[in-house]
């Protein structure tokens, strides 16, 4: 067995082989979901399913695994709009509120949360027709609305409760209290990721984290590595985006030979014992951290991209988390989670309980150019056949007003949307009454649309199961349905 | 061959543990039903059409299938195979305008078609398991007598019935005995064709045992004494002492506390605040183990510590207290109902799970679709959840607490009386009187604020809030209220006469039921939890879920005479940990065996021990004890700075969220689960993250230089440092290959800003070998 030779450069050191390459290969590499349960309590020495398959493969929590069927996509970059963003003032134009107004006809006499016994009140901002789907946008999305001929609309959604903290949790977990572990936590143990010098699934804000925080990325009770790594896109120095980083001691030069002389201790060891899979996956993990170091800090140093398309994004902090994002899923990263955040505030969008107008427009301004840069640059480098973004908040706004000026949550109906790997192009899915309080046609639970982005990326949603404390849990909970309408 | 012949003996000896006893769960059929009709059958026509229903509407029920066919008032609603003649897929469907259900709002198109379908392929209801009769939404066994199905469930399933007294089965090789474990062991090795592996040598085994025991290895101190010790007993000496050490209490109290999902407090939300006196609790669990606290107080102390008299137990209820508390953020009904059933599901899911290994939780909303658990049962004991409260209690002598709450009173008075006299003076409307009477009161605030009387401390525990049975809440919704479920203990476990609980509320009784000698759950739980601390699995590798879909235990006839002598030996736990590491099955050596391997790559019979990665807080420990910085102070409150602290990492604050402080990164970086929920097992994840800790982290480069500190100061030169460095992490001699590696990486020019022994010393803290334990 040779070693790395000490005075090997870093960044040769970094490009080299895996020393997992050179080990002893072991098992048949269960690819296999099914075996979860089953491999959780055999002879892995502890490990649970998925890993356990990936031990027995690659010695990688991470590792690649094989889905139930053929994928439609191979990344999520979830854009994740917290505070509930209106669907009336957005992507639902419902000219009926304008004849309306100021009633309250019987179909929007609903309870809201705060119990708000107004009428209808109009759209302070102007729609119009886009694309050649000729879908109607409303003005504070100009960008978006360019591309509405790439996108999958959903308007039938609706969710359990209209606060925020619950149905935030809904949209990321699939539960309305935080002991759930969340999409992409589900997503990465079902699937693994396809590089492994870079977290499998990285959640990012500017400034706050959507409320729930670390329950919005976390594994509850899957395995660590499910976990997302979150980042603070707007404090963050791509040197230091994700814990101990950076040697503070030790050049590179230095460390490698001090990881050499490790992986060497560690080796004498495996001699001594034979089989112990463990110490392998333990070997190349510490050979993986080795890279992360200079892998890491290139991803999110948005100053390497040309400047074209730093303009394309533009200069906001949800853009360069946009640009962040594509940079992931283009080496592999399986899941994205960008939420939006303008000042410092879990739940931007919530602003709408006062200012429809001042609020959304400024909300919308800050991230409608990153999402358009973001859904054309996966496009023009031939990615966005593999990517599903996902636009969206945890509930929308009710048509009626609150005070003057603002709309209560409305958790009877808002709308989504889809763009991207496996799903139809220019297109609107399901529909809430006339005034855009309730979702009344082809209605769309969370569950729905999460059973429809596990089955995007290939997984059934009945079958990615986890065994924990003697139950088997799903991200769909007992529920959900694969909406087969937006698959193109 | 001779392989092949030992593979099916094997195989033979295992098969049964993986085939529940019920075997619907697998039918097709059964599971639509389960899935995609019955919740909406519950959720939407129940309400008016079910036992349960307030008012019967139209003399039609439609929870059973019995009911269905025979209908009501406009005749049956079922006709299987024929969804067109079915009145329940007309009115479902709005095809007769004088028949449309549910009357509010159509159901969704797809929710149709599965009712169509089912309907189509002869409407399966599975067979009864269900209290009532049929399958039937809840209903308690006893109303109508418990299904056939139940019973036999009851009757058979190993865990449900009574432990038994087995006899220790003879062996061919009696020279392996240690103990009566070792029979059992032996026995079945010896059916399977396989032999145990060779003793672990004395260095090997007194490192794991100091583990297992205590969190902590041997010093080099310790391990001299234990090979030069030549009296009779050694091994027994060396337990002995671990199990006197208070050590042990804090290793074992961590393992409980996953269970108990302890934290201290910082949840997500509005949850969000800390619980000051946590710690109250962990230091309870740690001196109750300490102290030998007989298994059965220490589950009775948790539950009803308040109501035992004479006991100083009420901390002991933290265990309940400490539970997430969920809340609603706006006040919403559905999400208030919601909030309230989820914290109930809380104290029931960590109650049942910790000391029974049952999943009572599944019966919250429909009849547990495995164990005879109705959700009748569920809601028989969350009504004792529900007539309890959370009570910060004083912890201190009546006149303390009596004083201190007065003078807080008094501040609190004076304080507002002179805001309110202000305001008035503001505006000029103060009398002479009033203003003189103003100035007595600043007066007396100033000196009461100067004296104030001693404050005192507090301990999170529950109080009995109240005497009321819930209704059971139809699909687990608290607004829907089904029948009323008098407080009783599980049909599961206390057959016959069940007496109801009227007295406060119930806990009292709950704690005596489940600390009773005669629930065959409570003592098979506990040994096994033991058994899988030691040995990294337990007997049943289900530890939290007995029931059906569990596994089956390995080793039954072990695992009851484990739970046998725990009640025999007055339920001292400290007694059956001693008999496990004596035995020679506890001391044989981890060495790896291609044949063994071969037919029983599970080792769940138990041919060698196997190697396993130390918990993060015997890992960092241990790194503190090598270096020489273990801060050995027992209990207090806890660490909020946990990387720049000597203190054992049981003492760390642990945020409920995992978000709060760095150590809750550190902690779950190193698979340390989430304070949220019980944890049966900890799962061992293999992360880059974890190594880039290893290189880079402050923790990490600090405890190395420390390490080489002490080399320097305890050894001469680099050879002897060497040795002294292998004997203190590893408790073995280094080989001559790892001397000449280290030689070599030493003799290396340093330059950098730490020398080159304290990078040496880095590596070997970080090796796996380090992170094991053999």
């Amino acid at each position: 067995m040779k070693f790395l030779a000490h005075e090997r450069s870093v960044r040769e050191a970094a490009a080299a082989p895996t020393r997992r390459d050179m080990l002893h290969r072991i098992g048949a590499g269960f690819g296999s979901l099914g075996l979860a349960g089953v491999l959780a309590d055999a002879g892995l020495s502890a490990m649970p399913g998925a890993m356990a398959a990936g031990v027995a493969g690659s010695a990688s929590p991470l590792a690649p695994r094989a889905p139930h069927f053929a994928p439609r996509a191979k990344h999520v970059i979830q854009l994740f709009m917290p505070g509930g963003p209106s669907q009336v003032d957005t992507f639902d134009h419902k000219p009926d509120i304008q004849k309306f107004a100021g009633q309250r006809p019987k179909s929007v006499d609903r309870k809201s949360l705060r119990n708000t016994k107004n009428g209808l009140m109009p759209s302070p901002f102007g729609f119009e027709r886009h694309g050649q789907c000729g879908k109607m946008v409303s003005d504070i999305f100009p960008h978006v609305a360019e591309l509405v001929d790439d996108i999958s609309f959903i308007h039938s959604m609706y969710t359990d409760i209209p606060e925020h903290a619950g149905a935030i949790l809904m949209m990321n977990l699939g539960n309305i209290q935080p002991n759930r572990p969340s999409l992409g936590s589900w997503l990465v143990y079902g699937l693994g990721s396809e590089n492994r010098d870079l977290p499998g699934f990285v959640s990012m804000s500017p400034r706050a984290q959507p409320r729930g925080k670390l329950s919005n990325w976390g594994n509850a009770f899957l395995p660590g590595a499910y976990a997302g790594t979150y980042v603070n896109i707007a404090q963050m120095k791509p040197s230091a985006a994700i814990p101990h980083l950076k040697n503070s001691q030790l050049d590179p030069g230095k460390q490698r030979v001090q990881a050499d002389l490790l992986a060497e201790l560690n080796h004498l060891h495996l001699e001594r014992r034979v089989s112990d899979r463990r110490l392998e996956a333990s070997i190349e993990a510490m050979e993986l951290a080795f890279r992360m170091q200079f892998a890491v800090p290139d991803v999110f140093d948005v100053e390497k991209e040309s400047k074209p398309t730093r303009e394309l994004y533009g200069n906001s902090e949800f853009a360069k988390g946009c640009l962040i994002a594509r940079r992931l899923v283009e080496r592999g990263v399986r899941v994205v989670q960008l939420s939006h955040s303008i000042d410092g505030y879990d739940i931007a969008w919530d602003t709408g309980h006062g200012d429809i107008k001042g609020g959304h427009a400024r909300l919308a301004h800050a991230c409608d150019q990153g999402i358009a840069a973001l859904i054309k640059d996966l496009k023009q480098r031939g990615l966005f056949d593999d990517t599903l973004v996902v636009w969206g908040g945890e509930f929308g706004r009710a048509p009626t007003s609150e005070g003057k000026k603002g709309r209560d949550h409305d958790h009877y109906g808002f709308t989504v949307f889809m763009a991207g790997g496996g799903v139809k192009r220019g297109y609107s899915y399901g529909a809430t009454d006339n005034f855009g309080l309730t979702a009344v046609e082809n209605r769309v639970h969370v569950h729905d649309l999460h059973a429809t982005i596990l089955h995007l990326m290939g997984l059934d949603h009945e079958r990615l199961t986890y065994r924990y404390s003697g139950r088997d849990y799903r991200l769909t909970d007992v529920k959900g349905s694969v909406i087969g309408d937006v698959i193109a | 061959m001779r392989r092949a012949n030992r593979f099916t003996r094997v195989a033979m000896l295992l098969v049964a543990g993986a085939v529940p006893v019920a075997a619907e769960p697998d039918d097709p059929a059964v599971a639509f039903f389960e899935q995609k009709v019955r919740p909406v059958l519950a959720e939407h026509c129940y309400k008016c059409h079910s036992a349960g229903a307030e008012r019967l509407k139209a003399k039609l029920r439609l929870d059973s299938r019995e009911e269905m066919l025979r209908g009501g008032d406009s005749g049956p609603a079922l006709v299987p195979g024929k969804p067109d003649e079915s009145l329940l897929i007309r009115a479902v469907g709005y095809l007769d305008s004088d028949l449309e259900m549910p009357p509010r709002k159509k159901l969704p198109q797809r929710t149709i078609a599965d009712l169509r379908t089912w309907v189509e392929h002869g409407a399966v209801w599975p067979a009864a398991r269900g209290g009532t009769g049929a399958g039937n939404e809840p209903g308690s066994p006893d109303q109508a007598g418990a299904s056939d199905d139940w019973k036999r469930v009851r009757r058979e399933h190993w865990a449900f019935r009574p432990v038994r007294r087995p006899q220790a089965p003879s062996v061919e090789d009696d020279t392996w005995i240690a103990g009566e474990i070792d029979r059992f062991v032996l026995a079945k090795l010896e059916a399977g064709g396989l032999k145990p592996a060779s003793p672990a040598g004395p260095f090997v085994w007194l490192r794991r045992v100091h583990l297992s025991l205590t969190g902590v290895p041997p010093t080099p101190d310790e391990a001299a004494d234990f090979v030069e010790d030549d009296g009779p007993d050694p091994r027994q000496k060396v337990v002995d002492r671990l199990l006197a050490s208070p050590r042990f209490g804090e290793r074992w109290a961590r393992h409980w506390l996953d269970v108990a999902r302890f934290n201290d407090g910082f949840g997500a939300g509005f949850d969000g605040g800390d619980k000051p006196f946590a710690w109250r609790y962990r230091d309870w669990v740690v001196s109750s183990l300490n102290g030998d606290l007989p298994y059965d107080d220490f589950v009775r102390h948790q539950i009803a510590g308040d109501l035992i008299v004479g006991a100083d137990a009420v901390v002991a209820t933290g265990f309940l207290a400490l539970g997430p508390k969920y809340t609603s953020d706006g006040g919403d009904p559905e999400a208030r109902a919601k909030a309230e059933a989820d914290t109930l599901e809380d104290r029931m899911d960590t109650t049942f799970r910790g000391f029974q290994a049952l999943t009572v939780a599944c019966a919250r909303c429909h009849d547990h679709k495995f164990d005879p658990i109705p959700a009748e049962d569920y809601y028989s004991i969350a009504g004792v959840f529900k007539n309890t409260r959370e009570a910060d209690l004083p912890m201190a002598p009546p006149e303390t607490v009596k004083r201190f709450d007065e003078h807080q009173r008094r501040v609190k008075d004076l304080d507002k009386r002179i805001q309110g006299r202000e305001k008035q003076q503001k505006k000029g409307e103060l009398s002479d009187d009033h203003r003189r009477e103003l100035e007595s009161w600043k007066a007396e605030l100033a000196r009461a604020r100067a004296s104030p009387p001693p404050g005192y401390r507090k301990a999170h525990a529950v109080a009995d809030a109240g005497n009321k049975d819930m209704h059971v809440a139809l699909r687990g919704d608290l607004r829907k209220k089904g029948p009323i479920a008098p407080r009783r203990f599980l049909w599961l476990v206390d057959a016959g006469e069940r007496d109801t609980w009227k007295q406060g509320s119930g806990r009292r009784q709950l704690a005596e039921h489940l600390a009773s000698d005669e629930n065959p759950l409570t003592a098979r739980v506990a040994v096994n939890r033991i058994w899988q601390n030691h040995f990294g699995q337990g007997l049943v590798r289900s530890p939290s879920n007995f029931g059906t879909l569990g596994e089956k235990p390995s080793h039954p006839g072990l695992l009851d005479w484990l739970a046998r002598e725990l009640v025999a030996r007055g339920y001292s736990t400290k007694a059956l940990h001693r008999e496990v590491v004596l035995s020679s099955t506890f001391g044989m050596s981890s060495e790896f065996d291609a044949d063994n391997d071969a037919v029983d790559g599970d080792n769940r019979l138990l041919w060698r021990m196997s190697p396993r990665r130390l918990d993060v807080e015997a890992w960092r420990d241990s790194l503190l004890a090598v270096t020489g910085e273990l801060d050995r102070r027992l209990g207090g409150a806890p660490e909020r700075d946990l990387l720049r602290s000597g203190r054992r990492t049981l003492y760390s604050v642990i945020s409920r969220n995992g978000d709060r402080f760095e150590s809750d990164v550190f902690l779950r970086l190193f698979d340390f689960p989430a304070a949220r929920l019980s944890n049966e097992k900890r799962e061992i994840s293999t992360v880059p993250q974890q190594f880039l800790f290893l290189l880079n982290s402050p923790f990490m480069i600090e405890r190395a230089r420390r390490f080489a500190q002490r080399l320097e100061k305890e050894a001469g030169d680099d050879r002897m440092r060497i040795e002294r460095a292998y004997r203190l992490l590893y408790g073995r001699a280094p080989s001559s290959r790892e001397k000449t590696v280290a030689e070599a990486f030493l003799a290396r020019a340093g330059g950098a800003a730490l020398s080159m022994w304290s990078q040496y010393a880095q590596a070997l803290l970080s090796t796996h070998e380090f992170m094991q334990v053999q």
